[in-house]
């Protein structure tokens, strides 16, 4: 978890005593004015739709019979969402996917953030070369390794054919529930282990060296002093890049729309596809919803959980 | 500083709700019609770009000119259909009155019909093919006006493929023949079997060949409809005549792969006809029926497009201006040379039309004989639901996909077919 | 003794140089490679971007290899001309700007306040904004779309500036506030006992200092709002209002021609303003990202 930092206080100059009571309310009050407007506009895109969401997955809401009146219909909708429209192998898949993600992202990240740790000529070359999959939209990754992994006109078989003739003309997308995912997989992974390395490069670079010195010193070799050094240390920000990471793929849904449409089938419909389709392609608000606000208990769990198990150290 | 603040917060606030009323306002009354004569603009929303949409343009030139009063500004939407769908469907969602006229497939009619967002037409029936006029009726009235049909059958090479095959069968021994004698062939036969719309007509092509039909939609798992997805499954899997690229072919990729001879056989729509072709294919090329299997009949899938009137439209005049001069046999006859869309008129097949190539004669011949979709205000989820079907089948390489595909899809596809609100 | 170590010193064992070597040669490699799969997908897209459709369609090998044969300029050409990409990009740029900096203004009154001006439930009210930084709002499409309709400002970059500063707004207040946390308290009670007001100082003497930190929230929300897709593809439905990420998906298909050089130039141009930003300050975007994280 993030340690929230107490305001950055002076110890030689305090706050004037003799201003007194009124001007610290004035500041008070010019404090809360200031922190309105962020508190709104998050309010409006995010309390809002929460709260109208939840009532619309209790009633019947499809713009399609728009004539239709909105009644109130229980936990119907959520009962639609689960058992006719695919929610829970929608869940499943996201969860296998998400844990998949995050393994192999937070390993190759955590690579990626001891080499940019290291001084060496070029290093700023390495970390704008890095930066720029993570910067580009989506999308832009999305299109990008289709283009690469279509057998036509894409480098992947090109590439795989040198190594094995037969492997010249692998179709990747669509023909199989394995492929298409490891097309979603590289496409997604690649974009944001990026992230994930910068996040992690933060937190090494606080831990001190004479840590380290001390640990050459008592004869500790290069992994003894990763595991027992740089590890635990590295808590707090592997806390932060985990949870940012897998809540991003929890929602992971440009990749699928660009690359397969959730197909083969439905193989590849996650969670977040899957509320999109409802919505606009569907125009169900209501089976929506309910999706939405089951989506949103389930990212309130997956927080809990990583902030229960991350909770910061009594001795930091 | 602090009360401008918050005085303009107010401001905001209050403009939005100003903004949300006055919007809840306007939409509930019926709109204001334009006269024919007055100036005015009018969004015609079309799908897609190349020659098609250029070929509209040009139309939609020529009708300013005619009509110097009246502006068209053309909306090119996206080509792919599924897409094309959300964008109109949001712009109607939306209680929007543009676009006033919309280029659409033959599927959506009921949907918006039933919705309320389109509103009825007054063109008349006599003039157009009695199939895709079908596609736009709706509780006894219609909705649409067909602007040119389409319909799906196989193109072939004529220098690989000596003698039209009679026979699915011989389809695939053709192809197989074909892509010995020309080793520059990629494949023997291109179809679409991406996850789109475009798979069912092939699909249905095949239906029809196989003595299929999807008419009835709360019992699709029949034997003739799982022999037609096994076909087409075999010539992926057990003949490997079909690339599995083909799953990610939409009719874009059949086309071009045929025009550029790279394919023997593509599944296609008349319009192969007019693409630039490479000059191993130029003049060597045949557009046929899918051929029956015994107890089946020539496979051809009904497609085509149809203009539809958006419900908030407030230039009616104006908008049934332009969809007349659009359905003119004229304008027919003229956008069929350019661009080889079937016209919908069966005035347009004129004898210069049917003289200047073959395909116009199968075109007329066929067009009553083609399988069109089922007509259902919920059809669009019951495609959903058949992409998911065919899709599944191709991903799965053991011979029985096509069966499971039906057993495990059919019951979604019913219920979804005989949802209401 | 001291003979001994200053001997071992000065000629050292020929072995260790080889290792060393060895091994700083393994991590020059890994770099090279990391480099590579960071950025070979983008020049495999410029390189098929600059074919013409028919050599793309003939396949990878041959002629046309890594390097292509023959180059051509069509593709780059019909995305303007025939495919109007400026209009996307353009407005792209105007929603991207606009939320950067309607983000920049609240994340840096929010900033300051939280970190200054010593508001009961500090904790509390940034705990709710990066909340809201991990709150799945592409579940919220469907309330916002039914909003957005009802304020008739759908199928406009208006819902899109005010929808992305919950990607935005989040970090660039952590940041910012870190960033204010970090100025020593002195400056600005120099200035408060001068007899300035709060938010003169706030003008005069803080936000200067603090261009560093509002710089790279900027740089940060430019790039998170050029990036989304899910709300244009949901609220935009007129091409000429696309924005750049939707209009890549929709671009280069002809009902039924594909044009893969015109798709591949639009993905090359809706990377190079990003691109851009990232080279120049990828320094500023590092350091503001790690800076006062995790003290």
């Amino acid at each position: 978890m993030v340690t929230i930092t107490r305001p950055g206080r002076s110890v030689t100059a305090g706050r004037p005593a003799a201003a007194g009571h009124s001007k610290e309310r004035g500041d008070r009050r010019l404090g809360y004015i200031l922190v309105a407007p962020a508190l709104i506009l998050l309010a409006v895109v995010t309390a809002y739709p929460l709260v109208y969401n939840l009532w619309n997955s209790l009633h019947y809401d499809n713009l399609t019979f728009a004539t239709s009146p909105k009644s109130f219909n229980g936990l119907h909708d959520y009962n639609v969402a689960i058992n006719t429209d695919g929610w829970v192998s929608a869940l499943e898949r996201t969860l296998v996917f998400t844990v998949v993600t995050i393994v192999f992202d937070v390993v190759v990240a955590l690579a990626l953030a001891l080499m940019l740790h290291r001084r060496f000529r070029g290093r700023g070359f390495l970390r704008a070369a890095v930066l720029i999959p993570w910067a580009v939209p989506t999308v832009v990754s999305a299109m990008l390794w289709k283009t690469m992994f279509d057998p036509r006109t894409g480098f992947v078989d090109y590439f795989l054919g040198a190594i094995h003739p037969a492997w010249s003309n692998l179709t990747w997308l669509n023909i199989s529930v394995f492929r298409s995912w490891a097309a979603i997989f590289i496409a997604d992974s690649w974009k944001n282990i990026p992230f994930v390395a910068i996040i992690l490069l933060a937190g090494l670079q606080v831990i001190p060296n004479d840590v380290y010195e001390a640990a050459k010193i008592d004869g500790a070799g290069w992994w003894q002093s990763f595991r027992r050094i740089t590890l635990p240390m590295l808590k707090p920000a592997l806390s932060v890049a985990l949870i940012f990471r897998t809540l991003q793929a929890l929602l992971v849904f440009d990749v699928i729309f660009v690359m397969t449409s959730g197909g083969p089938g439905t193989s590849t419909e996650t969670l977040a596809y899957l509320n999109f389709d409802e919505f606009i392609n569907k125009t169900d608000f209501g089976v929506g919803g309910a999706m939405s606000i089951m989506l949103v208990i389930l990212a309130l769990i997956i927080s809990a959980i990583y902030v229960r198990a991350f909770r910061p150290q009594t001795t930091r | 500083m602090r009360s401008f603040t918050a005085r303009r917060a107010a401001t905001l606030a209050l403009a939005l709700a100003l903004a949300g009323t006055a919007a809840a306002c306007s939409s509930s009354s019926s709109p204001k019609q334009q006269t024919a004569s007055s100036k005015q603009t009018i969004t015609f929303a079309i799908s897609g770009l190349g020659s098609e949409g250029t070929y509209a343009e040009k139309q939609v030139a020529e009708f300013e000119k005619a009509n110097p009063n009246i502006t068209v500004k053309v909306d090119v939407d996206s080509s792919s259909s599924t897409t094309f769908l959300q964008q109109v469907g949001n712009a109607f969602i939306a209680g929007s009155s543009t676009p006033d006229l919309i280029e659409s497939d033959v599927t959506y009619t009921a949907k918006w019909a039933a919705a309320g967002y389109i509103s009825p037409v007054s063109c008349s029936q006599s003039a157009f093919n009695a199939s895709i006029w079908a596609t736009g009726t709706y509780q006894g009235k219609q909705y649409s006006c067909p602007w040119f049909l389409n319909v799906e059958g196989l193109w072939y090479r004529t220098d690989l493929v000596p003698t039209p095959p009679t026979t699915p069968q011989q389809v695939i021994t053709d192809a197989q023949a074909a892509m010995k004698k020309d080793p520059s062939l990629k494949e023997g036969i291109a179809f679409e079997g991406d996850k789109y719309e475009g798979a069912i007509t092939a699909f249905m092509m095949l239906d029809k060949a196989f003595g299929g039909s999807l008419n009835n939609l709360s019992n699709i798992n029949t034997t003739q409809n799982v022999a037609a997805l096994s076909y087409l499954h075999s010539l992926i899997y057990q003949y490997k005549i079909a690339p599995t690229d083909v799953v990610t072919y939409q009719e874009a990729q059949t086309g071009t792969d045929f025009a550029s001879g790279y394919a023997a056989f593509s599944t296609n729509w008349p319009y192969v006809g007019s693409l630039p072709l490479a000059p191993s294919v130029k003049g060597h090329i045949g557009y046929i029926p899918f051929p029956a299997a015994s107890g089946g009949q020539p496979g051809v899938a009904l497609g085509g497009e149809v203009l539809s009137i958006n419900a908030k439209t407030q230039h009616i005049a104006a908008v049934n201006a332009l969809i007349n001069f659009l359905t003119s046999p004229a304008q027919q006859t003229a956008r069929a040379l350019a661009v080889s869309d079937a016209p919908a008129v069966t005035a347009a097949y004129t004898p210069a039309l049917l003289a200047s190539s073959p395909v116009w004669k199968q075109v007329q011949t066929l067009a009553p004989l083609a399988a069109a979709r089922p007509v259902s205000p919920n059809y669009l989820n019951v495609s959903n639901d058949l992409q998911e079907l065919i899709s599944a089948a191709y991903a799965n390489s053991s011979t029985t996909a096509a069966k499971s595909a039906f057993s495990q899809y059919a019951g979604q596809v019913a219920s979804d077919a005989n949802a209401s609100a | 003794m001291a003979a001994i170590a200053a001997a071992r010193h000065a000629a050292p064992s020929p072995r260790w140089d080889v290792r060393k070597i060895i091994r700083e040669s393994l991590f020059y490699l890994a770099v090279i490679i990391v480099v590579l799969i960071a950025l070979f997908p983008f020049y495999w897209i410029l390189r098929t971007s600059l074919m013409s459709n028919f050599q793309v369609g003939q396949g990878v090998g041959g002629k046309n290899g890594v390097i292509p044969g023959a180059l051509s300029v069509q593709g780059w050409k019909e995305v303007f001309t025939e495919d109007d990409f400026q209009r996307p990009l353009i407005n792209s740029l105007i929603v991207s700007v606009a939320c950067m900096v309607v983000t920049v203004v609240v994340a840096s009154m929010a900033g300051y306040a939280l970190s200054r001006l010593n508001i009961r439930g500090v904790g509390p009210i940034l705990a709710f904004i990066l909340l809201a930084g991990f709150f799945p709002v592409l579940a919220m499409i469907g309330p916002l779309f039914l909003l957005m309709r009802h304020l008739n400002i759908l199928d406009s970059i208006w819902p899109l500036i005010i929808i992305y500063t919950v990607y935005t707004l989040p970090i660039s207040t952590w940041l910012l506030k870190n960033f204010f946390d970090q100025i020593p308290a002195e400056l600005e009670d120099a200035a408060l006992t001068d007899g300035a007001t709060r938010l003169q100082t706030l003008r005069r003497v803080v936000l200067p200092v603090a261009v560093p930190g509002v710089f790279t929230a900027a740089i940060l929300s430019f790039i998170l709002a050029w990036n989304d897709f899910a709300f244009a593809v949901s609220f935009l439905h007129t091409p000429s209002n696309f924005t750049a990420p939707l209009a890549i998906t929709t671009f280069g298909e002809s009902q039924f021609q594909v044009f893969y050089n015109v798709i591949d130039a639009a993905v090359v141009i809706t990377s190079i303003p990003i691109a851009l930003v990232v080279l120049f300050a990828q320094r500023r975007i590092v350091s503001g990202l790690t800076a006062g994280s995790f003290r």
